[in-house]
């Protein structure tokens, strides 16, 4: 038993909570039901670990068992770390015909062509998503499973979601995916987050989405019959049509939780008084984020309640529409380069 | 678009109107409620988000008594409307019928500048300033009664006084600070 | 360094344990050995005191990293102290372990936070503790650390007296930007009069001068002003912004934790009789608005060296009016001023210690408590916390009554809250506070007092006008009953020897901010009268006040005369109701003795009194008023207040309208005319009511308004 096993148990029993170890222990399905039931989970943490550590020794599992254990832990709670989606590009013909089995041979394949030392494991979860870990090595060192990438792929979809892969790393993993997906491209989507469902259902439009119309929905006219003959709004219209703007841009349904979205704009700088600046060769560049625990959710809201003057600015809607929570504005053309 | 006057209608008979304006359009709603229901004459009231009211309502809308502005200090965009709205208004109501009402004053976050300089547009006005807990039922109907108490005064319900009357009284004043009153 | 630490017995020691001389019976001694024994036996295997002794001896430079035997131990020691608390030997060791950087500054942020007492911490490990912050290798978060830890156990430790020892070393700190403000707090908690010299007073004016007017200087240097006065001539203002913060948060939902699960053992020691914190287990929230209870130490050397000069005695030891005044000179203060509060016994001491830095720390406490958790909350004030606000400023108000006064921070605080409030958020409580303010100088009144309750007044319902004014006249009485306490004869002086809520003011002063309160009421009674329609209610809330004010010279010794404004007597006069009209003609009873009494005292020096013409104008003229309207039927006469033309009157159609206010015809009495009327003349069937004017039935008939309770009417006919 070495010393990464141990640290490897030691980091993901401090991660998760009793009640979720229990249930992933488990899945495992590595300890025999006697073990299992032998298990205190009342005393601390560390105790649970030294435990879990005799018995590990006691079956001779391996760092692979144990990376098979923090892998389904990370497919039971997909909400930790920060998930960057990509997108494959140019299918070719057959690509929508690769099935799961071809996938990951080929996969794995590929993948230890171009790096010596990589362990890799995949896993079918229930919906079409393949779950893939990679630990990494590299020609000199065995692979790190202290560090490893998790990559989401959903099969017959452009669509790829990692957490944690290094810029040294990508190219590899986009050669491996590209060659055993059937795509030809492989570039980053500009969307990321910590939730992996959200970014999820917003790049693959699994939320209730609606259809910009030009007739206001029944649901606008419903409320003003309800009040007092003696309260009359004045601006009636206007709120109705806020309503029903926020609703065209964002949906009337659960939005995904976004977190974030970043806006880098890159201008000339314009004012007469200040010439220093106006004359600078160089760009003038600034970055604005936004931040919340639901970013779709308050964007609607704001456009909603008045906060934010109509229209909606295209830099809000396009987050749904295009799928993208990084935009970089360029001079000019309001609309995002990459 | 149109300038509301004071003096453009005649009032009803036992008939008191009272337009509240608010930017968020939260509070309104619930003290509006709260007015026609603690209102023993008949009180109609008008929601409005900003001033200048529609045209097209000048038709149905009835000689309004009171202008209330309502203003939460949490949003400088709360503020900036109402300074903006303030134009739209016949000099007319700067008699005693307006007056501003102030949410969220207790609220740590807010910066004192703010509280401020409402002070000083209401001050620079001559109205009166009320402050509201607007997050209590207890609070609406009190903010409630107490606009009532106003109202009546500035429709004409109360003999012997008037709005103008009225203002004097309860117009607010901006005092230097005391933060840190001394008495040395 | 560890060596001095004794830790080879047993260290939780178990006081229920007789000690062998003690016990005669063999047998039962041989039992005892055996417990004793197997006692031992088993301590020795305690995972617990094997981690002390493992932190006890462990060597300098000892890695942590990779250290399984570290953390083991450390998780052991983090168990025990979050579950019931260490032992004062237990907090010795892991602070001396903590501090000297024996395995590098990683654990020493870790240790700090897991010191948790169980009882009592020892005043040495303190001390120690502080020479190795003299050393200066900890990193400065640390050392914050530390400091906030000494200030959040500052009650729980042993004794008091080494720690002043090294006030100088302590002090030394402040010149640390980082540490300055836990330090003067700290220092704060320290200060004796012999601590306060002449160059500690210039090295702070100096930090002063450099971080500018921080709050914790200046309370620090208040204090010291307090002591000594002589040495700090800045003027430091009466009423200053809040002043130390509680940085208690590390360890606060542990101790409590921690406090409440020993609490059968520690309370019972250690809480005081008439403890308010009652149901604070089921209490979960960000707000604290309770008052802390009295956690104070056990000051076990004190107890058995009696001989000790400089023994102190924890308020919390006492438990009864004797042994307080038997210790009156040696109380020591608990760090929570907030819990003083709470308690009778504290209040009774604060009534009577002429040391200010008790009121003064009180102060500061309760500023801050009232400021930053009440009246600017974070959440701008949701219903929740609104039930414990308002047992808090009950209790507050409950305070105060008992000592007959207001606290200044809570003056301050209602000052700016006036300016926010929406006149029913805790109505009851914030009038209540509000009568029990001293007294304001009359230029200052207007802004601080006038000016938002004019505007609250007059927007807001009836109710509000009647507690209002009723607070106003609270406010009056108090004024009052002040002035007579601490008026002192020979110079008119009024200098209260505590000067902590009035401020000194001349009589001059204090009959000028009485006159505006007086004339305040007057401009809120008058025109609120009007907008309420007279309303019975709001006149009798009035005529409360009126007879606080009338009654000034002869109850209060005051040389002032006020009369009621025309808008207040006309209405009152005329009002339908009869008690209103009694009430007001005992008013004019009580100033007509006032003024009587006022004149006759005129020559004597002492009570110079100079009543103003005007007032006795005014007086006069009400009286003539009176007088004839309910008397001598001569309404409307040519040199009265009202005055209507002839022939509007003959317009009127009102048969002999001179008579209409007369004691028969007012409408307030017109029902007890007729009652009259019906029972002196049974018979008769026409109804003349002009016929009890004869001067029998006149008497009989003011007889039977007497009769009726009217002993107002009748004491004004008296002196009329």
């Amino acid at each position: 038993m070495d010393d990464t096993t141990k640290r490897l148990l030691h980091r993901l029993i401090r991660r998760t909570s009793t009640e979720m170890l229990k249930t992933t222990l488990g899945k495992w399905g590595r300890l025999t039901m006697a073990q299992r039931q032998s298990l205190d989970f009342t005393q601390s943490k560390s105790a649970l670990t030294e435990e879990l550590l005799t018995l590990c020794e006691k079956n001779g599992w391996t760092v692979k068992n144990v990376a098979e254990l923090e892998m389904i832990h990370v497919i039971d709670n997909p909400n930790q770390g920060m998930w960057h989606a990509y997108r494959l590009m140019d299918p070719e013909d057959d690509a929508c015909s690769v099935e799961l089995t071809q996938f990951k041979e080929r996969f794995k394949t590929h993948l230890s062509e171009v790096v010596r030392h990589v362990s890799v494991k995949t896993k079918k979860h229930t919906d079409e998503a393949v779950w893939i870990r990679i630990a990494w090595g590299d020609t000199f060192s065995r692979p790190n499973h202290l560090k490893p990438t998790y990559v989401v792929y959903h099969l017959q979809t452009p669509y790829v979601f990692v957490t944690s892969l290094t810029s040294k790393q990508k190219p590899l993993l986009s050669q491996a995916l590209i060659l055993s997906t059937r795509y030809q491209g492989f570039k980053d989507a500009n969307l990321s987050g910590r939730k992996l469902t959200a970014i999820r259902d917003l790049l693959m439009k699994q939320y209730p989405l609606v259809f910009p119309t030009n007739f206001s929905s029944p649901v606008a006219e419903k409320d003003q019959t309800m009040s007092n003959p003696c309260i009359i709004k004045e601006q009636d219209g206007l709120e109705a049509k806020r309503l029903q703007m926020a609703r065209g841009a964002f949906g009337d349904g659960v939005l995904p939780q976004l977190e974030s979205a970043v806006y880098k704009l890159e201008t000339k700088f314009k004012d007469q008084t200040n010439r220093i600046m106006t004359e600078r060769e160089e760009p003038f560049r600034c970055v604005v984020k936004f931040t919340s625990t639901n970013l779709l959710e308050s964007f609607r809201q704001c456009a909603a309640s008045g906060i934010v003057s109509p229209p909606i600015t295209p830099l809000f809607s396009s987050i749904p529409l295009k799928g993208k929570n990084y935009f970089a504005l360029k001079d000019k053309t309001l609309g995002s380069s990459p | 678009m149109s300038l509301l006057k004071s003096f453009n209608n005649f009032p009803a008979l036992n008939t008191a109107n009272i337009l509240l304006v608010e930017n968020e359009e939260q509070f309104q709603q619930s003290l509006a409620n709260a007015l026609v229901e603690a209102a023993d004459a008949i009180v109609n009231v008008r929601l409005a988000k900003s001033l200048p009211v529609p045209t097209k309502n000048e038709e149905s809308r009835p000689r309004i008594d009171l202008v209330v502005f309502i203003i939460n200090l949490t949003s400088e965009l709360s503020f900036e409307s109402t300074e903006a709205s303030l134009k739209y208004l016949d000099c007319g109501y700067f008699l005693g019928k307006v007056c501003f009402m102030l949410t969220n004053a207790r609220n740590a976050s807010i910066p004192p500048e703010r509280l401020d300089a409402v002070r000083k547009l209401a001050s620079l006005l001559h109205c009166p300033l009320l402050f509201a807990e607007d997050q209590t039922p207890d609070g609406v109907t009190n903010a409630a009664e107490r606009l009532l108490t106003i109202l009546k005064v500035a429709a004409g319900h109360v003999p012997m006084t008037t709005a103008l009357y009225m203002s004097i009284l309860t117009q607010c004043t901006v005092l230097p600070d005391i933060d840190q009153p001394s008495f040395d | 360094m560890a060596t001095g630490l004794n830790v080879t017995g047993p260290l939780i020691s178990d006081p229920s344990f007789p000690s062998d001389q003690s016990v005669s019976s063999r047998s039962i001694n041989k039992s005892l050995r055996v417990a004793e024994k197997e006692r031992r036996k088993l301590e020795a295997e305690d995972p617990f005191v094997l981690a002390l002794k493992y932190f006890s001896d462990v060597e300098a430079g000892t890695p942590v990293i990779g250290n399984d035997e570290f953390e083991k131990n450390l998780v052991q020691v983090e168990k025990v102290a979050y579950s019931k608390g260490l032992s004062p030997e237990g907090i010795s060791i892991m602070l001396e372990f903590s501090m000297s950087l024996r395995m590098g500054n990683a654990p020493c942020v870790r240790v700090l936070k897991c010191l948790i007492p169980a009882t009592v911490v020892p005043q040495e490990a303190v001390v120690r503790a502080v020479a190795w912050l003299c050393v200066g290798k900890i990193p400065i978060s640390a050392q914050v650390l530390f400091i906030k830890w000494v200030l959040t156990v500052f009650d729980m430790i042993d004794a008091k007296d080494q720690l002043r020892a090294i006030y100088g070393f302590i002090f030394n700190f402040v010149t640390e930007e980082n540490l300055c403000p836990f330090i003067c707090h700290l220092l704060y908690l320290l200060t004796r009069k012999e601590s306060v010299r002449v160059f500690r007073v210039r090295k702070l004016l100096e930090l002063q001068s450099k971080l500018g007017r921080q709050p914790f200087l200046l309370h620090l240097l208040s204090l010291y002003k307090v002591f000594c006065p002589e040495l700090v001539t800045l003027s430091i203002q009466s009423r200053m912004k809040t002043g130390f913060r509680n940085h208690n948060a590390p360890w606060k939902s542990a101790l409590i934790a921690v406090q409440k699960r020993s609490g059968s053992q520690v309370a019972s020691s250690t809480s005081l009789p008439f403890m308010i914190k009652e149901k604070t287990t089921s209490r979960k929230r960000k707000h604290c608005l309770e008052f802390p209870t009295m956690s104070g130490s056990v000051n076990k050397q004190a107890q058995t060296e009696p001989s000790v000069s400089k023994r102190v005695v924890p308020l919390v030891q006492l438990h009864s009016f004797a042994q307080l005044l038997k210790n009156m000179h040696c109380v020591e203060l608990p760090a929570q001023m907030g819990s003083l509060l709470g308690s009778s016994l504290a209040l009774h001491y604060l009534d009577c210690v002429q040391d200010e830095s008790a009121l003064l720390r009180l102060n500061f406490w309760l500023g801050y408590a009232l400021h930053e958790e009440f009246l600017f909350c974070g959440d701008g004030g949701s219903s929740q916390n609104l039930e414990e606000a308002q047992q808090f400023l009950n209790k507050l108000l409950f305070t105060q009554d008992f000592l007959q006064e207001g606290f200044s921070s809570s003056e301050a605080f209602l000052y700016k809250f006036l300016r926010v409030w929406d006149g029913s958020l805790l109505r009851s409580q914030v009038l209540g506070l509000l009568s029990n303010i001293p007294v304001i100088p009359s230029i200052k009144i207007g802004q601080f007092l006038f000016e938002p309750l004019m505007q609250l007044f007059f927007t807001s319902s009836l109710f509000f006008k009647c507690g209002l004014i009723e607070c106003l006249n609270n406010m009056l009485s108090k004024w009052l009953c002040w002035n007579t306490v601490y008026c002192l004869e020979d110079n008119l002086d009024i200098s209260p020897n505590k000067s902590h809520t009035s401020i000194n003011m001349t009589l001059t002063d204090f009959k000028d901010s009485l006159m505006e309160l007086v004339h305040f009421v007057g401009r809120l009674a008058s025109v609120g009268l009007q907008l309420e329609g007279y309303n019975s209610l709001l006149l009798s809330f009035i005529l409360d006040f009126y007879e606080t004010v009338c009654d000034m010279f002869v109850k209060y010794e005051l040389p002032l005369v006020l009369v009621p404004p025309a808008g207040v007597f006309y209405p009152a006069l005329f009002a339908t109701d009869p008690v209103s009209v009694d009430r007001l003609a005992y008013i004019m009873y009580r100033y007509q003795v006032n003024l009587t009494e006022a004149k006759s005292h005129r020559k004597q020096p002492k009570k110079a009194c100079r009543i103003s013409h005007h007032t006795l104008c005014d007086f006069n003229h009400y009286m003539s008023v009176m007088v004839n309207c309910l008397w001598n039927s001569k309404m409307f006469e040519p040199d009265m207040g009202i005055q209507l033309k002839e022939e509007l009157l003959l317009k009127a159609n009102i048969p002999e309208y001179w008579e209409s206010f007369n004691f028969i015809h007012h409408p307030a009495f017109l029902s007890y005319a007729v009652d009259f009327h019906h029972k002196c003349w049974p018979g008769r069937q026409d109804m003349n009511l002009n016929s009890i004017k004869y001067s029998k039935p006149w008497t009989w008939y003011l007889e039977y308004l007497y009769s009726q309770g009217y002993d107002g009417l009748k004491q004004f006919v008296l002196v009329m």
